[in-house]
């Protein structure tokens, strides 16, 4: 496949944006700013941006919990992504979920599901609706390594082949459920994702630091569930920098591990030095970015810093359709 | 008035729904050509197909997670759980997801899907298919629990159900569903969160839901001939509860027993007695009993079965002590 400059630049820009965005929630998350878990998806911006950039607005997303950055993709004003996680009002669900429950039915991100494996079976539902009203939306669900271990992994690809839903598994494998390796806990063939078969869905093991790789892997396994040939499973392989959430020293892993990943894995840095080589972009025009990425996420931060608490009796609001719930 | 069973009452609000709304879909196990486990579904999908009546393999998650991702993106879906016990193999979904979509999207979208289950003992079916399960959900917020007593009101309460916006757990006790009684032929709705008072009496008030209802109803009329008038309350709706109804009654009689087939310790009826005890206390005459089934699970054998449930003999034991105390 031949990228265009513009997709290679959204491909590029995208990452870099992804990856300044996560620097700062872990900065003023430790300056104490913002409470709660955050799950920093550093490391793994080729996973979200190589897929994201392949679906549109009226695509169901399912991002998982270290997904920041497909929920900034998806179409939602991303002040309102980072309001979320500062746990302000004018945050997209207006500070009711947070970092792990940001999402927007407008451009159809459906949230995360802070219990691992739910949108494995949830998805169902929006690709069933789909096939329902006859059109051509898929749905794309992000899921981790250890995810893989939840029964409605099983119920839901079983039913997604036999069906042929329009879903793509992107399989986020970054070797570690908290501590535990994958391979320690998971029996499996060859690849984690080679378990798709006993369902008879296709799965495609990708480098997933390799962002054209992963654009590439997932505009297929779109278009095949666009043509309503059914499901696929994307198994991206990456590595997380930080440790579980932020705060997390992650003492579990080996520091040589850490650090090949950071220095010789590092999926911005592989794009950035392709596209000078291939003469795409000069370094200049990649430095023009970076600075642009920063503005971005500047403005974002002034908006979350200034926007307003929640009110306490916000908690009482959509609890029901149509009923009241009392307070205090 | 023409008459029809439990089991045909739903399936007739089930089919006229259908036809109204294309967006409104059934989908469990054995649901399609088979009409159900217990026939409820019978005709349907002869008649919509299987995009509308959707056959499932035995998986319960993925069951109310279609139901659930499907009601996000506007469809309105009627899941069958073949029996209430299994409800534990897709209880994340529905006290995780379903409940709480409405506050996650911070009101701007709705799960209105309905779950169809059967419950209840007394089908000599042991612990794995005779249970009552309303209290598993009373401490979740977002969901409805629904449970009629008769063809009537079932209709009247499914329509009801399929209409509104919420997660709703449709409870069906499987002793009701050959029990026949007056339902009109045209579509109508009952509404979600109206008891209804089956006996009127003074000297006091009995609570209570689906097949227990008769029982109340029987003792209701042996000890009406001792010359103790007891009200019967049929909750129809579990949550939320009608509490004007419930306090008009206590206010009248100040005296309540509570029944339902569930084990005691953390019955459902509980919240109901603590309502009372907190916003009626003045008004009690005798402290609020309940009757309920034992703290064990329901066994198989007959005999064992039937010293698990309430019986009319213990309605009775229990309406003359509060009475005289």
């Amino acid at each position: 496949m031949n990228l265009s400059k513009r997709v290679l630049k959204e491909l590029y820009y995208n990452m870099i944006l992804i990856r300044d965005f996560e620097d700062i929630v872990d900065k003023y998350a430790k300056k104490g700013y913002i409470p709660g878990f955050i799950h920093l998806s550093t490391g793994q911006e080729a996973c979200q941006v190589g897929v994201m950039l392949t679906l549109k607005e009226t695509d169901y997303k399912f991002p998982d919990h270290r997904s920041h950055g497909v929920c900034l993709l998806s179409g939602t004003p991303k002040e309102k992504v980072l309001a979320e996680i500062f746990a302000k009002k004018t945050g997209i669900s207006g500070g009711r979920g947070g970092s792990m429950h940001i999402l927007d039915i407008k451009c159809r991100n459906m949230g995360f599901n802070a219990i691992q494996g739910a949108n494995m079976v949830t998805c169902l539902g929006t690709a069933f609706a789909s096939q329902y009203n006859n059109t051509q939306d898929v749905t794309a669900v992000f899921c981790g390594d250890g995810t893989i271990g939840r029964g409605e992994v099983h119920e839901g690809m079983n039913i997604a082949a036999k069906w042929k839903l329009p879903i793509i598994y992107v399989l986020v494998n970054n070797e570690y459920a908290i501590s535990t390796r994958v391979e320690s806990v998971h029996s499996y063939p060859k690849n984690l994702s080679d378990r798709a078969w006993g369902y008879c869905i296709p799965n495609e093991v990708i480098d997933g630091n390799d962002v054209i790789a992963v654009y590439e892997a997932s505009s297929k396994a779109v278009k095949r569930a666009r043509a309503g040939e059914g499901p696929t499973v994307l198994e991206l392989l990456t590595y997380r920098w930080q440790g579980m959430f932020s705060g997390d020293p992650a003492a579990y892993r080996p520091k040589d591990e850490v650090k090949i990943w950071k220095e010789e894995r590092c999926p911005i840095k592989r794009l950035r030095e392709k596209l000078i080589t291939d003469k795409i972009f000069s370094a200049k025009e990649l430095d023009e970015l970076n600075k642009q990425s920063l503005e971005e996420i500047e403005g974002m931060i002034k908006y979350a810093m200034e926007s307003p608490e929640p009110e306490p009796k916000d908690a009482l609001k959509y609890i029901y359709a149509g009923r009241e719930v009392e307070g205090r | 008035m023409r008459k029809l069973s439990f089991g045909k009452a739903i399936n007739e609000a089930l089919n006229q729904e259908m036809q109204r709304d294309d967006k409104v879909f059934v989908i469990g196990e054995d649901v399609a050509e088979m009409g159900g486990d217990f026939g409820i579904t019978q005709g349907l999908w002869k008649k919509y197909g299987e995009k509308r009546v959707r056959n499932t393999p035995l998986s319960e998650a993925a069951i109310l997670g279609i139901a659930n991702g499907a009601a996000m993106a506007g469809l309105r879906p009627v899941a069958e759980i073949m029996f209430a016990d299994f409800i534990t193999e897709c209880y994340d979904q529905l006290v995780n997801n379903s409940a709480k979509v409405h506050f996650m999207f911070n009101g701007t979208v709705t799960c209105p899907l309905v779950v169809r289950t059967v419950n209840g003992a007394g089908f000599h079916a042991a612990y794995h298919h005779s249970q009552t399960p309303e209290a598993w959900f009373l401490n979740v917020p977002g969901l409805y629990i629904v449970a009629p007593s008769t063809p009537y009101d079932a209709k009247g309460l499914l329509i009801a159900s399929i209409r509104n916006d919420n997660p709703i757990i449709f409870l069906e006790h499987k002793l009701l569903y050959d029990m026949e009684g007056e339902v009109l032929k045209e579509p109508y709705t009952i509404e979600i969160g109206k008891a209804i008072v089956k006996k009127e009496g003074k000297d006091a008030t009995i609570i209570t839901s689906q097949r227990m209802v008769y029982l109340a109803l029987e003792a209701a009329e042996e000890l009406s001939k001792e010359g103790i008038q007891v009200e019967v309350i049929d909750l129809r709706t579990l949550f939320p509860f009608d509490k004007d109804t419930i306090f008009n009654s206590v206010a009248k009689t100040g005296r309540v027993i509570l029944i339902n087939e569930a084990p005691k310790t953390g019955n459902y009826v509980t919240e109901i007695s603590q309502t009372i005890s907190e916003e009626m206390f003045e008004f009690l005459k005798a402290p609020i009993k309940r009757i309920t089934g034992l703290d064990t699970p329901t066994a198989f054998a007959p005999k064992l079965e039937n010293y698990y449930l309430p019986d009319k003999k213990d309605i009775i034991e229990e309406v003359k002590e509060i009475v005289e105390y």
